[in-house]
């Protein structure tokens, strides 16, 4: 397991060293925008992954804790002008807790009602953003920007660190949610969402497991909040709303969602997508669609786990 | 939050009536999307989320038929029977695929078809918003019934619902063929082996749904402006609807539908700004309680 | 500038000539090549289009917005190259849709302008967007004209306002300000003592309301509030709402719900008889889009002008609202002729400054006067404080159900519009 971690430790290094290159490949700022909102949405997406994916538990209300990342981190920022660190802990501590409530009270119900009662909280929450105008500014967001001031020596009103930063935090959080699907709690995780009954015979604290696996996927989404409203600075109500939980949902599907970078891949895929379909046309929606309707119906295991299943294929037969 | 007015409101007959109806009549038209959605997931574990999707057709199908024929009879009878054989259509081709996959493909089926359905609807009528008209035979005063005021269209549209309400009661309990639709309910591995084809009751079961919802948005059409997208807020109401009153259950339905109509009736006036709040917060109260709903089965 | 210019056309001619000789082609190919070390930049911006991006909407229920404004906006660029652009540079729009989010709103901006390298920006988003699309323009300081957002928090507020952000939109105070004074009158002319209110639930409703109601009490301290009613925003059904009024049983009504909102509520309306009991004053009621799509139009429905092609009553803006139909078989909007001012503004300011730079670009359009259709007196002006327009046609008028719909506009007086606007603003602390 040791030198697995080094291994991968490693990795990380070389991965945030080329992230840190790309930029003399790629010089245009619309590269390190793309990276910026890719750096949110992945996190985000890898992080609704652990529940969906790992754990069998299909939260459909994942964007509460993208719209909560969000408004308590910029919030903080704006009206009590804290330090980025500081407000950047605060948010994780907001969203560990608010995680732990609302998945105690959420993990108890099964199948689709789970997926429903995490989209009552979300609707919830996006609920209360619009209607506690004095605090949120409701349905317009924050407005006059949230004040990035520096801190050891990074400075994140430069776009520069602001990518850097953006891509030291992708790095980080993938990192973690890697060896934590790795772990022995990780394969817990698989056991329960195979099989929560044998899990249970064999001694596992089912409850446990996957209310963990709730707080963790929460903080990560929280996350990824937190990046895209520093990204806008702002935050607005949509980011609480049940379309961000069905896009991340949606880049899951299009990368994979048996495979861990699935969502990585999937967050490239549909970040290029939209951008590239609304170059092109105005019928953004139903291009979209026809292409939702392509991987729901034909690549069902996703880009990335597609690719991933026909290489081993190949392997296999060439064996 | 005004509970004074509130208050106020509670105890003047008058008020009480007028929103009381205001709530009933809103709950209606919901009422006919939620049965939709509630009968499909209950005979095809399915949630149909492009649900909306089939009310805006109809809206539009009746404002197309009413506008050539000039008969509204014809555009909700047509509307109506054109979205059911919609929904026929789609099941079959595309929803019946995804039965045996994650719950997320049948999301992301529904949602697929929301997007390309919202922009047909741009592309085929335009984005800008349309309005049908009230028909002659409805234009005229309403009546006075206690103090309270009731459209004349509106006490249609509740005749409409509850006769609709009663012969879907009558179809699913007292029929042969509601019987079939129960049984392939509870187990349709079963139902198949009896010799009964499931394929053709889930159609049917869809192609009903479909009818309910397009009957909803024909009625709504003389009232509601249209747009693409206007699926959209009516698809969460009647989610929340269906879910309160319990999925799978036509009365819990109806029940879903005119409990939520009265809470953004005395909303309105109690607590304006948070009526939808009001809404998720007692799906989340009804779901952490009892989380088949208030009339659903346990499972 | 005006030497590369001048080399410039030289080649075109030459390589139009049918009869070209090889000489006179090398000597004016020598010559640009010249002209290319001499003024490398110039040369090269020479052949470029200049590229306007506009983030709007375009999908949805709002994608009228960005429908009518795009269409506003491609008239006026295709007579600005017919006219030779600027030196030769045409203009080039580039549409994104942000499907109404604000968040794609900002990302939409910063691409056109980091990706497609546009150099100006028309904000045609609503509110929410605008706003978003503010924080980008502070940081990337290109020029940008706000053709959408009537909040007036935008331009007002100091600590929202961007050097090189505009305003070409009319603005939320403007309106309460000649809403409260017309209605305000005919509350005194015909006895309107009880009012109500019933708009959408936010920013825009909730900011238009209330101070349109804070002008009323002002202008008209007898008045009484009775009640107000919020219902949200794309709401299907106004049946609570209607029969929260219907108890109030206020004599007059103030409504800002628009679009196909305005238009269910009027027929939902209708049905219960609301009218016959409750004078309507809908300041969003006089746009051709929605006169025209409410089947049974009520008579005597008050309304401020959003767009009119009879007011301001000149043949201009005649000519624009029918050219403009000829052309997308539609009417235009209020959105229209707030882009098409922006085009205005922008093209005389391109001229003036022969620069699409965004600093040179505002200090031009700061306190700039220019001759439009669609101002009160034939002008509007860029006010420099704030950068936002004052001037252009405002006023109100009563509806019939036939064309021209509204019959006479009394308009708003902008001396006064002018006086109670700089008090609010101190009051609000932004001036």
């Amino acid at each position: 397991m040791r030198s697995t971690v080094w291994l991968d430790i490693v990795i990380a290094v070389a991965a945030m060293a080329v992230l840190l290159l790309l930029p003399l490949v790629f010089p245009g700022k619309a590269f390190s925008d793309f990276m910026i909102r890719l750096s949110a949405f992945a996190i985000f997406a890898t992080s609704l992954n652990l529940l969906v994916g790992y754990t069998g538990l299909v939260s459909f209300g994942h964007g509460l804790f993208y719209g909560l990342g969000a408004y308590s981190f910029a919030l903080m920022m704006q009206k009590l002008g804290t330090s980025i660190p500081v407000a950047f802990v605060a948010t994780v501590g907001v969203s560990a807790v608010v995680a732990t409530v609302v998945g105690a009270i959420c993990i108890r119900l099964k199948e689709i009602y789970f997926s429903f009662l995490t989209l009552a909280f979300q609707m919830l929450l996006h609920s209360i953003i619009i209607a506690w105008t004095p605090l949120t500014g409701g349905d317009q967001g924050l407005t006059g920007g949230v004040p990035r001031p520096p801190f050891l020596g990074i400075r994140l009103d430069d776009p520069q660190h602001l990518y850097i930063f953006c891509c030291a935090v992708l790095v980080v959080s993938l990192f973690i949610m890697w060896h934590l699907v790795r772990s022995p709690f990780g394969y817990t995780m698989r056991m329960i969402r195979d099989n929560p009954r044998r899990a249970e015979f064999l001694g596992v604290h089912v409850w446990r497991v996957r209310l963990l696996a709730f707080v963790v996927a929460g903080v990560f989404g929280s996350v990824g909040g937190l990046l895209m409203s520093l990204f806008v600075s702002s935050a607005y109500p949509d980011f609480a709303y049940w379309t961000v939980s069905g896009e991340a949902v949606f880049m899951i599907l299009m990368g994979g969602i048996s495979v861990f970078f699935g969502p990585l891949v999937g967050a490239v895929m549909l970040l290029l997508l939209n951008d590239v379909v609304t170059r092109v046309t105005e019928h953004y929606s139903l291009m979209l669609g026809i292409i939702i309707l392509c991987f729901a119906l034909g690549l069902r295991k996703g880009l990335l786990g597609f690719v991933l299943w026909a290489w081993a294929r190949r392997r296999a037969t060439a064996n | 939050m005004d509970p004074q007015a509130l208050l106020t409101c509670l105890s003047t007959a008058s008020c009480v009536i007028t929103q009381t109806t205001g709530g009933l009549i809103s709950g209606m038209l919901l009422f006919l999307v939620a049965a939709g959605l509630s009968l499909i997931f209950g005979t095809l574990k399915v949630v149909n989320f492009m649900h909306g999707s089939l009310y805006m057709l109809g809206a539009y199908f009746a404002y197309t038929l009413y506008t050539a024929t000039g008969s509204f009879t014809i555009a909700v009878v047509g509307s109506a029977i054109g979205v059911g054989l919609f929904g026929l259509v789609f099941e079959r081709l595309f929803m019946s695929r995804v039965y045996n996959t994650d719950v997320l493909m049948q999301l992301l089926v529904c949602y697929g078809f929301i997007l390309i359905l919202d922009d047909a609807v741009k592309i085929i009528w335009g984005a800008e918003f349309l309005s049908m008209g009230m028909p002659a035979a409805f234009q005229r005063p309403p009546i006075m019934i206690a103090g309270g005021i009731l459209p004349v269209y509106y006490l249609f549209l509740i005749g409409v619902t509850l006769g609709v309400a009663l012969l879907l009661g009558l179809l699913l309990t007292r029929t042969r063929v509601g019987k079939i639709v129960r049984a392939a309910a509870v187990n349709p591995t079963m139902t198949a082996a009896l010799g009964i084809n499931t394929a053709l009751v889930f159609g049917g079961v869809f192609a009903l749904g479909g009818l309910l919802a397009g009957l909803s948005g024909a009625l709504a059409a003389p009232v509601r402006s249209m747009v693409a997208g206007m699926g959209f807020s009516i698809l969460i109401e009647s989610f929340i609807v269906t879910v309160i009153g319990g999925m799978g259950s036509i009365g819990g339905a109806l029940v879903g539908a005119l409990l939520i109509g009265l809470v953004r009736s005395f909303g309105t006036i109690g607590f304006p700004l948070f009526t939808e709040g009001v809404m998720f917060l007692f799906m989340t109260l009804v779901l952490i309680t009892k989380p088949s709903g208030l009339f659903g089965k346990e499972q | 500038m005006g030497d590369g210019n001048h080399i410039e056309e030289e080649t075109m001619t030459d390589t139009q000539r049918p009869r070209r000789t090889r000489r006179g082609f090398i000597k004016a190919a020598g010559a640009l090549t010249a002209s290319g070390l001499a003024f490398p930049y110039v040369s090269r911006a020479q052949d470029k289009p200049i590229r306007v991006g506009v983030p709007t909407i375009l999908s949805g229920r709002v994608a009228q917005l960005g429908i009518s404004s795009r269409n506003a906006l491609q008239i006026d660029v295709d007579k600005f190259n017919a006219a030779g652009g600027l030196g030769g540079r045409k203009l080039e729009l580039i549409t994104r849709d942000s499907k109404g989010k604000p968040d794609e709103a900002a990302n939409n901006t910063r691409q056109l302008i980091n990706g497609d390298g546009c150099e100006i920006i028309i904000s045609a988003e609503s509110s929410a967007g605008a706003f978003a699309v503010q924080e980008v323009i502070r940081e990337l300081k290109v020029l940008c004209i706000h053709t959408n957002s009537e909040t007036s928090s935008l331009s007002a507020d100091p600590k929202i306002r961007v050097p090189t952000a505009f305003r070409t939109a009319r603005q939320g105070i403007h309106d309460a300000i000649v809403s409260a004074a017309y209605a305000g009158s005919v509350a005194k002319a015909k006895g309107l003592k009880t009012w109500m209110s019933c708009s959408p639930d936010y920013a825009y409703g909730r900011d238009n309301t209330s101070l349109f109601l804070e002008y009323m009490k002002r202008f008209h301290p007898e008045i009484e509030l009775v009640g107000e009613a919020w219902p949200k925003l794309f709401q299907a059904d106004y049946t609570e709402n209607i029969t929260k009024i219907l108890q109030a049983k206020p004599q007059a009504l103030y409504s800002c719900l628009w679009a196909g909102d305005l238009v269910s509520f009027l027929d939902q309306s209708g049905i219960y008889n609301l009218f016959a009991q409750t004078t309507l004053f809908a300041i969003n009621m006089a746009d051709y889009t929605t006169l025209t799509a409410v089947k049974n139009l009520p008579a005597g429905i008050h309304s401020s002008s959003r767009y009119l092609k009879t007011f301001p009553a000149v043949p201009e803006n005649a000519a624009w609202g029918d050219a403009y139909k000829a052309k997308f078989g539609d009417f235009p909007t209020n959105w229209s002729w707030e882009n098409s001012l922006a085009m205005t503004f922008l093209t005389t300011a391109l001229k003036k400054t022969n620069s699409t730079d965004g600093a040179k670009l505002a200090d031009a359009m700061r306190g700039m006067k220019v001759k439009s259709p669609f101002g009160a007196d034939g002008t509007v002006t860029m006010r420099a404080e704030d950068q936002t327009t004052i001037g252009y046609a405002i006023g109100w008028g009563t509806t019939i159900p036939k064309e021209p719909y509204v019959p006479t506009v009394t308009p708003g007086d902008w001396k006064s519009i002018l006086e109670h606007e700089a008090e609010w603003k101190k009051k609000m602390g932004f001036a």
